[in-house]
C-alpha cells in the first residue's frame, strides 16, 4: 500500500511544484496519474521513489514511512520496486543484456538464472533477439522497451513507470499496457503516469487528475 | 579491472605518484639500513685495547689481566706483546718495514686487546667500567671506538626520520592524488552509481569496484617503487664508481627486508583503499 499525506514540493520560491497531494494506492491497484506535462507527475513519482524529498507531508509504503529511511537503507524500499524512468536511465556502455541483469546482481541471483530471466523479460516486450545489441543501436522505442524489461524483470511488488509508451506505437504502446496489467493481475502494484486518455479509457483502474502541482479529482472506474 | 584499462592514462599518473612517494620512503629507509648495518658491524668488532706501560712488572701485568678476565662486561681478552703488536703492523704493512728497522726502540707498547659484550658497549656501565681500568696502575691509554658507533647508530635513527617525513609527506599527497583519480573516475560513472542505487545496489556493493581499483592501484605503485629500489640499488655504486673509496660502503644503499618490503606494498594497499573510500561519500547519497 503506498499512501501521501500533504505532500507539497518546491524547487524554486516562489513556485510550487506539488502542493498538498493526498492519496492511496491499496495493494494490487493499477492506478494511472494523468495531467498535461509540467503538471508534477515526474516530481510525484520521483518521491515515491525517494529520488528526491519533498519540502512537507509524509509517505508511507507497506506501513512504513520512507521519509525516515536512512540513505544507507534505502536500497530494501527500491528492491521491491520496479521503475521505468522517463528518460529511460540506460547505461550505454553496457549491453542490453547487462542493463537488465544489474538489477538481478544486485540481488545477489545466481548467474545462470539471471541469463534465462533476463531473456523472459526481454521476450516479454519483443527484444529478446536484440539482447547482446548496446542501446545506442536501438531505436526509442526499442531503448523504452529495455527500461520496461528492466523494470520487470525482479517480479516487484511496486512498478512505477513514467510515461512508459511515450515513444511506442499505439498497437505496441497496448502490448506494454497489457504486460503491466498482468503483472498487476498477480498482486503487484502499477502507478503510471501518462497522458494517453486512450490508454486510461481501456485500462484505467484509479485515476488521479493533476493540474499545475495540485490534485484535481480522482477517479475510480 | 575493466574500469583501470578503460581510464588508464589517469591511472598511471596515479601509479606513478604513489610509486615515487614510496621510493623516497624506500630510499631512506635503504640508507637507513645500511647505516644500522654498519654500526652492527662496528660494534661486533669492538675491541677496546689497554695500552700498558712499558716498564709494568711481569706481577701488576697479571693483575691487570686477571681483573679483565674476571670482570661481567668482557668476553675475552688477550695480551699483545710489544714485539706481537709489531709483528702485527709489519704484517699489515710490510712497506713501512725499512722505517721500523732504523728506529732503535720498538715503538709498540704491551696491550690487553678486549672485547666487551656487544649490547652493553653504549651503556654508562661500560664508561664506568674503563674508568676503573684507567685509574688503575700501569695502565697507560685506553683506545675506544664507541663514538662510531654511537655516531652510526644516531645516523640511521636520522635517515629513518627524514625518510619517514619526507616520504609521509608525499605519501599524504599521493593519498590525496588517489582520492581525486577515483573521485574523477566515480564521476566519469556518477549516472551508473545512481542508477545502481535507484534499482536497490547496497552502498557496499557500489564500493566494492572502486575500492578494489584503489587498493590495485595502491599495490602496484608499492611493487613499482620497490622495483625502482632495486633498481637504484644496483646501477648507484656503478655511477658512483670507485671516487668516493671508503665513504662508498657507507652511503652504499642496503635492499629493503621482506618485512619492509611486505609494509611498504601493505602501506601502498592502504593509502589506495582510504583514497577511494573517502572519495566515494559524495556519491552515494541519490
Amino acid at each position: 500500500m503506498i499512501e501521501l499525506y500533504h505532500i507539497w514540493k518546491q524547487y524554486q520560491k516562489p513556485q510550487w511544484a506539488l502542493s498538498d497531494i493526498t492519496f492511496r494506492a491499496e495493494r494490487g491497484d493499477f492506478c494511472f496519474i494523468t495531467g498535461p506535462s509540467g503538471s508534477g507527475k515526474t516530481t510525484l513519482l520521483k518521491i515515491i521513489f525517494r529520488e528526491i524529498f519533498p519540502t512537507q507531508g509524509q509517505i508511507v509504503i507497506n506501513r512504513r514511512n520512507i521519509l525516515r529511511v536512512p540513505d544507507h537503507k534505502i536500497y530494501s524500499l527500491r528492491r521491491t520496486m520496479g521503475i521505468v524512468f522517463q528518460d529511460f536511465r540506460l547505461l550505454f556502455h553496457k549491453r542490453v543484456f547487462d542493463n537488465i541483469a544489474i538489477v538481478l546482481q544486485v540481488l545477489g541471483i545466481a548467474r545462470k538464472d539471471i541469463r534465462r530471466r533476463v531473456f523472459n523479460a526481454l521476450r516479454m516486450v519483443n527484444l529478446h533477439h536484440k539482447m547482446w545489441e548496446y542501446p545506442a543501436h536501438l531505436s526509442y522505442g526499442e531503448q523504452q522497451r529495455v527500461a520496461i524489461a528492466r523494470a520487470v524483470v525482479n517480479s516487484p511488488k511496486i512498478i512505477l513507470a513514467d510515461e512508459p509508451t511515450g515513444n511506442l506505437d499505439p498497437e505496441l504502446a497496448f502490448e506494454i499496457m497489457s504486460l503491466f496489467k498482468e503483472i498487476n493481475k498477480k498482486g503487484a502494484t502499477v502507478i503510471i503516469c501518462t497522458h494517453d486518455r486512450e490508454l486510461i479509457r481501456h485500462f484505467g483502474h484509479k485515476i488521479f487528475f493533476l493540474y499545475k502541482g495540485k490534485l484535481l479529482r480522482k477517479e475510480t472506474l | 579491472m575493466n574500469n583501470l584499462w578503460q581510464y588508464r592514462v589517469r591511472n598511471v599518473f596515479s601509479v606513478t605518484i604513489i610509486c615515487l612517494s614510496f621510493l623516497i620512503v624506500g630510499i631512506f629507509l635503504s640508507l637507513s639500513n645500511n647505516l644500522q648495518y654498519t654500526a652492527q658491524q662496528i660494534s661486533k668488532n669492538m675491541v677496546i685495547v689497554f695500552f700498558l706501560k712499558k716498564d709494568l712488572s711481569e706481577k701488576d701485568r697479571n693483575t691487570i689481566g686477571e681483573k679483565l678476565k674476571k670482570s661481567s662486561e668482557v668476553i675475552k681478552t688477550q695480551f699483545i706483546s710489544s714485539e706481537q703488536a709489531l709483528g702485527k703492523f709489519l704484517e699489515k704493512f710490510p712497506e713501512l718495514q725499512g722505517i721500523v728497522n732504523n728506529l732503535k726502540i720498538n715503538p709498540f707498547p704491551p696491550s690487553f686487546e678486549t672485547t666487551l659484550k656487544e649490547k652493553i658497549l653504549s651503556s654508562d656501565e661500560t664508561q664506568s667500567f674503563i674508568q676503573s681500568m684507567q685509574n688503575m696502575k700501569g695502565i697507560d691509554d685506553v683506545q675506544f671506538n664507541k663514538d662510531w658507533v654511537e655516531r652510526m647508530q644516531s645516523l640511521s635513527r636520522l635517515a629513518k626520520a627524514v625518510g619517514f617525513f619526507l616520504g609521509g609527506i608525499l605519501i599524504l599527497a599521493s593519498f590525496f592524488i588517489i582520492s581525486n583519480v577515483i573521485k574523477l573516475s566515480v564521476f566519469a560513472r556518477k549516472d551508473e552509481i545512481g542508477i545502481l542505487r535507484l534499482v536497490g545496489a547496497t552502498n557496499t556493493f557500489i564500493r566494492i569496484p572502486f575500492l578494489l581499483d584503489g587498493i590495485i592501484m595502491g599495490i602496484l605503485g608499492g611493487m613499482l617503487s620497490l622495483f625502482v629500489l632495486f633498481l637504484v640499488i644496483k646501477l648507484f655504486p656503478l655511477y658512483l664508481g670507485s671516487s668516493l673509496g671508503a665513504l662508498n660502503e657507507l652511503i652504499n644503499f642496503r635492499y629493503l627486508s621482506l618485512s619492509q618490503s611486505i609494509s611498504l606494498i601493505g602501506a601502498g594497499a592502504v593509502i589506495g583503499f582510504l583514497g577511494s573510500f573517502s572519495s566515494l561519500a559524495q556519491f552515494l547519497k541519490v
